[in-house]
């Protein structure tokens, strides 16, 4: 039986099905659409993104978004940003290709930093950036203001680390080796044998006659056997004293190394920060850092999303019951980009409703955001300019190395209250000038953040994580009669390792009043400390000091002069003996 | 409930008026649907020859759902089939960018590991299906099909009123 292929009665309900699945997809593609935008703002900002309503004008090419809030991946309880209306124009065609090209994005009612009432933050969606973020501001090091404790600490201190023990040892192991050298290049001088070689000749020579010419030849050769002897001493006497005299310069370098082991067990001493920058670094550094750190977050942000180059990139895929798996875009020269934001025209509101100042508004731009830098050619800027406040940001990835650039600041504005760390007191800045500038070029960043204010407040702060103690109280003493402010911190180097730097115009005054009140206190923590490495250090250098001091004054010496003197008598008895033979007439001494 | 609705559609396809090769072809098509994502471009398109073609639809129904679980299981491994031939082989890439680039393909989205992985198992797999599925219901039929049918379950799953809406779309000789 010959079967059919097609099912032709099947056609018209498909038309029917198609056309339902196309009204379905008209009367829900705004819902669709908005779902959409929130999950992928959601993972691409690493905070909730909300959308009260968007619409989608085909008949126009258009997307408007009503409503839109981006929360803060930061603060638990503010937003990014708010923003009353947004109205996208797009190009229809790359839509075709799952690409979005907004030729123009108009933005009204920009406001940041407003508050609200759930933690809008998602942290680990954003890929991983915001983890990598806290590892990266982990690293630098803050110092803390310890002595707002009123404690010095020291470390345990590992004897191993100290190098006087080991110089002791050395030295000792060169004095025995040297004595032993002594000793054996002593007794192979065989003075004694040779003194009575001598005496013997002596001995013979009384009874011979000048003219005994072989027995003058042998006493001739016992005297040469005499000089060479004493020569041999000499040279011995010699070595011995400058051998000892470097022993000598060992034991006193004994004191050098124990100096360095201070200075090691110094290091252990957990001593607050009493120089100036040390201070800075201790009240703002964490503030500094966490202004780097945001900064930071965003460039790493668009540096994962806006990739230099055409390599295919992978990026997480939608997010649905089945797996998400990875999705691959494969950019090409002279094609759209997968995303393209052309022009951004955003009227920003600066400061909260009913706050002193009041709110001003005003206009910025943003262009060349784009998933692709390389297909569009140019980099991605933003800017803003009003009376007291300027922006400009400057992220170019079209080359193959990376360059991002920053600066914005703000003046006359309220700026956020500070806690200073391990303090009890709170620092309410008041209306300032706060400024950023940020540039990071491959992995070499340099950054900058200022903040100045004239009539600051200082607020003691009974609730925060710190305890009340003396030394707190100093500081606010000293703090609160101070009524401006001026923070710098800069932060310079690689991002794998940066070097923060951190001043203000209280570190001068709080260092000068802290080192006075703890001198004391670092005396006696020194003193404790130089007794620790006294004790560990005494045992080894004592023996070794006294090993030396021996060998100076000692037996070998002794030794050494009783048998120098030996070959002196013997060679003097000697030569008497001979010049008695040779006063004859006619004989001489050869 | 949704099993037994199972065993009620597998039961009445089984014993419908279309040939096993009918029946294995609705079982392949719509074991495509199940075991790649289904809120993809490819999947209107195998749906559209599910109804078009004159393959049993009730096949493909049970096709797709007993593929569902088999997706949802095998999903590693298409990641890991759509991350080889996406990501690691290089002679591929000219080909994906080609495709990324023009119209309407990449709203398939064949540029996601698991879309694509599972697609290629899915055709991969389709002709084993479908002969193995032709023979099995050749099988069936000529040896306990009779018995099934006068069987009280059997009586009870074609008197429902599912069984006429099954009826729409019964495939035809």
């Amino acid at each position: 039986m010959r079967v059919a292929v097609f099912r032709w009665k099947a056609v018209v309900p498909l038309l029917l099905l198609g056309a339902g699945g196309l009204g379905l997809w008209l009367a829900f593609a705004d819902r669709i659409a908005k779902r959409t935008a929130e999950s992928v703002g959601t993972t691409l900002v690493g905070a909730q993104v909300e959308i009260e309503r968007l619409h989608i004008d085909l008949r126009h090419a258009r997307v408007e978004i009503h409503g839109l809030t981006v929360a803060s991946p930061f603060e638990a309880l503010q937003n990014l940003l708010q923003a009353d209306a947004l109205v996208a124009d797009l190009d229809p065609l790359p839509l075709l290709e799952k690409k979005v090209v907004i030729d123009r994005l108009t933005a009204t009612g920009l406001q940041f930093g407003t508050p609200r009432e759930t933690d809008g933050r998602t942290g680990g969606q954003a890929d991983g950036v915001m983890g990598q973020m806290q590892r990266w501001a982990a690293q630098l090091e803050v110092p803390a203001l310890q002595l707002a404790t009123g404690k010095i600490r020291m470390d345990r201190l590992d004897p191993a680390r100290l190098s006087t023990p080991r110089a002791a040892a050395a030295l000792a192991a060169r004095a025995d080796s040297a004595r032993q050298a002594w000793d054996s290049r002593l007794s192979g001088l065989d003075a004694a044998a040779t003194v009575d070689s001598a005496r013997r000749m002596v001995e013979r020579l009384r009874g011979a006659k000048p003219t005994d010419v072989n027995l003058l030849g042998d006493a001739r050769r016992t005297l040469g056997q005499l000089q060479q002897a004493q020569d041999r001493a000499t040279a011995l006497e010699r070595s011995v004293t400058s051998g000892i005299a470097e022993l000598q310069v060992g034991a006193a370098g004994l004191g050098d190394a124990r100096q360095r082991d201070y200075a090691i067990a110094r290091g252990l001493l957990k001593l607050p920060g009493l120089d100036a920058p040390d201070m800075g670094a201790a009240l703002f550094g964490s503030a500094a850092v966490d202004r780097f750190r945001r900064a930071l977050y965003w460039v790493e942000l668009g540096r994962r999303y806006m990739p230099p180059g055409l390599l295919p990139r992978a990026t997480p895929g939608p997010r649905r019951a089945r797996g998400a798996g990875a999705t691959v875009r494969f950019p090409r020269a002279h094609e759209e980009p997968a995303f393209l934001l052309k022009t951004a025209e955003l009227s920003v509101q600066l400061g909260a409703v009913g706050a002193v100042p009041p709110p001003r508004t005003y206009a910025a731009s943003v262009s060349g955001v784009t998933s692709d830098p390389a297909l569009y050619g140019q980099p991605a800027t933003a800017s803003a300019t009003a009376p007291g406040f300027r922006l400009g940001a400057l992220l170019d990835h079209v080359r193959p190395t990376p360059r991002d650039t920053a600066a914005a600041s703000l003046a006359g504005v309220a700026l956020p209250p500070v806690a200073l760390p391990s303090l009890p007191i709170r620092l309410e800045p008041g209306v300032g000038t706060v400024a950023l500038t940020f540039s990071v070029q491959g992995d070499q960043v340099r950054a900058r953040w200022t903040m100045q204010s004239d009539r600051v407040r200082w607020m003691r702060d009974p609730g925060g994580s710190a305890s009340p103690s003396p030394m707190g109280d100093l500081v606010w003493r000293v703090v609160s009669g101070i009524p401006t402010l001026e923070v710098s911190a800069s932060l310079v180097g690689s991002l794998a390792s940066p070097r923060l730097a951190v001043s203000s115009n209280l570190d001068r005054a709080l260092a000068e009043r802290l080192r006075a009140v703890a001198g004391a206190q670092l005396a006696v923590a020194e003193r404790r400390m130089r007794a620790q490495v006294d004790s560990l250090v005494d045992g080894h250098v004592a023996p070794v000091v006294a090993q030396v001091t021996a060998l100076g004054g000692g037996d070998l010496t002794r030794r050494l002069g009783g048998q120098r003197a030996q070959l002196d008598d013997a060679r003097k008895a000697l030569e008497q003996r001979l010049r008695e033979l040779t006063r004859l007439p006619g004989v001489r001494l050869p | 409930m949704l099993l037994l609705k199972l065993i009620q559609s597998l039961i009445r396809t089984l014993h419908s008026e279309g040939t096993p090769g009918q029946l294995a072809a609705g079982l392949a098509l719509g074991a495509i649907l199940g075991l790649t994502p289904l809120w993809n471009l490819h999947n209107a398109v195998v749906f559209a020859l599910i109804l078009v073609l004159n393959v049993s639809f009730p096949g493909a129904m049970v096709g797709w759902a007993l593929f569902v679980p088999v997706g949802f299981l095998l999903d590693p491994a298409f990641d890991w089939i759509g991350r080889t031939l996406l990501l690691e082989t290089p002679a591929l890439r000219p080909l994906w960018t080609a495709l990324y680039n023009v119209p309407v393909v990449p709203l398939t989205g064949f540029n996601n590991t698991i879309v694509l992985g599972s697609l290629v198992f899915a055709s991969a797999v389709w002709l084993p299906l479908f002969f193995a599925s032709r023979w099995g219901v050749g099988r069936y039929r000529a040896t306990v099909a009779e018995r099934v049918k006068r069987s009280a379950l059997y009586r009870a799953v074609v008197a429902s009123k599912l069984y006429n809406l099954y009826r729409l779309f019964r495939p035809e000789p």
